[in-house]
């Protein structure tokens, strides 16, 4: 074997540059950022969360865009559906018959203008005459109540112009009422997005009011513990035990039902499971390491509550706030609906489920979109609230 | 390690301090159960010195640590910090001694609230004490980073964008922050890893050096407690068991507790493992609610009397500088 020299310098080794191994190179995200993140990839809360976004933003810019209002009665076209059936009299001149045997005038593709006058109205024969534009127009509505031997095909009335029986000519949209008018023949589509004003103003006063009265009582409750904690509880216990629906009742009895005592219920009773939830959270992390450095440094109690618990508690507080929103919006909808809500001509969803429910048969669509408005939001709330819990939950976090 | 102490200049004394959390059950909290964490702990620390604070799971080493700080009412006993008896003054007037003492804790994780940055971490103390403002604070935040070994672009960083040495680093700098004289480290390096506790034990002794900082040192890793202190009190359920310099500690152990602990090092020697014998403690620790009469240690110890079952060893000199309550010390003399 020969000798091999090898350079010394070799077996040094590599400096290391102190600084190099202390750099962090992933770009610096905050809890938050980490949070928004992980809700981006949840489809389904992405679309509750923009459902609510777009819900927001027409009950707050809809009563200004859309041409009707809220609460301007047209006596005369009330109970108008959303989808029409037109019969034609000439080329120009289409008319639309509504079910409680009235004639109007309308354009071919649904602009109703107004109720056609009789000029004979025969109520023994159940016969009413117009004149639309020379024609005679009979409406002969005694098909209704005739046996079945001599109506056959279950008709209630039949259309004649000029002797001549006329034929269904179209089934249109309405181009005047989009989702139709109620029983004082109100736009149903201005009274929806009314409805969700109020639904939503509910849902928010009612979840600021809860966050504030919560956190704050949860806190202290958690925050000092012991004999306070315990006194805090039953309290919260005694409020807890009492039914929404007698609070609300005792309320409307003294400050009068409507909005005001709605708030004030929803507000005074919802925030104990809130409380519940910061308290739980305060009683665990007050323990939390951390927050013994902060006592060892000498903060306050004040700063240890504002600066550490309440910080570290937001997760689930905001996943509880998003699940209270949906509650409170069918509480709201459910005291309305069994008459303890909003006082006429204002309407929120509740108000307006109940209007229907007199003519349920006729106008089915008219608890159909109050309805399926209060469905779609709390649906859109859970899904949030659902996702939110996944994106916050500490114990998913890496 | 040659450091000039003072055996006169005492920092911090403890006395008889006592610590029993008392826990009420029933209906209206007629029924108590006391659990004696600390049950009559007494020392002294010198300005500069390290006193280390062994002893397994649950013998109130940490409870010892965090009462001295008063992070827990203290049950009976005295803890005269710089000649004032702080165990029993108002927690407002704490707080000036709260600039003096500070805590470096256990788990890095834990210790670090995660949704502030490293600087608002770091300013927390100078914010509470009032110590700077503005820029000034800023300036203190960066030198606090650099001294232990963090940049000051750290400041805007968050704690979960750290390791567990970085973490620890972090909550050191956090303790320094208001200058203390004394910093209890309260198990500061059980949750890292062989590597980074070495790093640490050298920077907070470089502190020490730099400083002239006062520690006690708590920990269960015997090899680390021996590097890092000048003296070592080893405490079983309750109550300081043996106290003396650590190397006289480690060489002579008195009390059989302390020998089965010392026993339990691994050396890294095959031959030494051999020959030693490894003393193996039989049976659980007593529970500290119902603790045993005499000798809290009798249930475990092989040198069982019939003494150690009714008088209570007392905690004696039994040569320069080493204490020990054992009964053999004074019933074979």
């Amino acid at each position: 074997m020969s000798e091999q020299t090898i350079n010394k310098a070799l077996w040094e080794n590599i400096p290391k540059e102190n600084k190099d191994a202390e750099v962090i190179s992933r770009p610096s995200m905050t809890y938050w950022q980490d949070a928004w993140r992980r809700l981006k990839k949840n489809k389904l809360s992405m679309l509750g969360l923009l459902f609510i976004f777009f819900m927001v933003m027409t009950a707050i810019i809809g009563p200004y865009v859309i041409s009707h209002d809220y609460s301007t009665q047209q006596l005369q076209l009330a109970n108008i559906p959303p989808k029409i059936d037109i019969y034609k009299v000439d080329d120009a001149t289409y008319i639309y018959m509504h079910s409680e045997y009235k004639l109007f005038n309308v354009t071919a593709d649904g602009l109703l203008s107004d109720k056609i006058k009789e000029t004979e109205n025969d109520l023994t024969n159940r016969k009413r005459v117009y004149n639309i534009d020379g024609n005679e127009v009979v409406l002969d509505y005694s098909y209704a109540s005739k046996k079945v031997e001599e109506n056959p095909d279950g008709v209630k009335f039949k259309l004649f112009m000029n002797g001549e029986e006329m034929k269904v000519y179209d089934s249109v949209h309405n181009k005047s009422y989009v989702l139709g008018t109620d029983g004082l023949g109100r736009d149903m589509l201005a009274r929806v997005i009314y409805g969700a004003r109020i639904s939503l103003l509910i849902a928010f006063i009612a979840t600021v009011v809860n966050f504030f009265i919560g956190v704050l009582y949860g806190g202290v409750s958690g925050y000092f513990g012991g004999r306070v904690d315990n006194l805090m509880m039953r309290i919260v216990d005694i409020i807890n035990v009492i039914p929404l629906l007698l609070y609300v009742i005792l309320l409307s009895v003294i400050i009068g039902s409507g909005l005001k005592s709605i708030i004030i219920a929803l507000g005074s009773v919802y925030w104990v499971s809130m409380a519940r939830i910061v308290r739980g959270q305060v009683l665990s992390l007050k323990e939390q390491e951390y927050v013994l450095a902060a006592r060892t440094l000498g903060a306050s109690s004040m700063r240890i509550m504002i600066r550490h618990l309440i910080p570290n508690a937001m997760g689930p507080i905001i996943v509880s706030m998003t699940m209270l929103i949906p509650s409170a919006i069918f509480t709201e909808a459910f005291l309305s609906f069994i008459g303890l809500g909003v006082n006429a001509p204002l309407a929120s969803w509740g108000t307006l489920a109940n209007d229907a429910l007199g003519g349920l048969r006729s106008y089915p669509y008219q608890l159909f979109y109050p309805s399926l408005a209060i469905s779609v939001t709390m649906l859109a709330f859970n899904f949030l609230g659902d996702g939110l819990r996944d994106a916050l939950d500490p114990r998913l976090r890496k | 390690m040659a450091k000039q102490l003072n055996p006169n200049d005492v920092l911090l004394e403890v006395k008889d301090l006592k610590k029993h959390f008392v826990s009420r059950h029933g209906l209206f909290g007629q029924h108590t159960t006391r659990v004696q964490a600390v049950d009559g702990v007494s020392f002294k620390i010198l300005r500069g010195e390290t006193l280390g604070l062994v002893g397994e799971s649950g013998c109130g080493k940490s409870t010892t640590g965090r009462t001295i700080i008063r992070l827990y009412d203290v049950t009976s006993g005295e803890v005269i910090f710089d000649g004032v008896d702080i165990s029993k003054v108002s927690q407002g007037e704490m707080r000036q001694y709260r600039k003096k003492i500070q805590m470096i804790f256990q788990d890095p994780y834990a210790s670090l609230n995660s949704r502030m940055t490293v600087g608002d971490i770091i300013g927390e103390p100078i914010d509470i004490h009032n110590i700077a403002k503005g820029e000034e604070r800023q300036k203190i935040i960066w030198n606090l980073l650099e001294r232990v070994g963090l940049s000051k672009e750290h400041a805007n960083r968050y704690p979960h964008e750290f390791s567990g040495g970085q973490r620890q680093r972090i909550g050191i700098a956090r303790a320094l922050a208001v200058n203390p004289d004394f910093i209890i480290c309260d198990e500061p390096i059980s949750a890292l890893d062989v590597s980074i506790q070495a790093q640490v034990v050298n920077m907070l002794e470089d502190l020490q050096k730099e400083l002239g900082l006062t520690y006690l040192f708590i920990a269960h890793d015997l090899s680390m407690v021996k590097h890092i202190s000048d003296r070592i009190g080893v405490m079983y359920l309750g109550k300081l068991v043996e106290l003396a310099n650590s190397d006289e500690l480690y060489d002579n152990p008195n009390h059989p507790y302390s020998q089965a602990l010392l026993s339990a090092i691994p050396i890294p020697d095959p031959d030494a493992t051999k020959h030693g014998q490894r003393i193996v403690l039989e049976g659980d620790v007593p529970s500290p609610i119902n603790p045993p009469s005499g000798c809290r240690f009798r249930t475990r110890c092989k040198y069982v009397m019939d003494v150690c079952k009714e008088v209570e060893p007392e905690f004696i000199e039994i040569s320069p500088n080493h204490f020990s309550a054992c009964h053999l010390n004074t019933v074979n003399k």
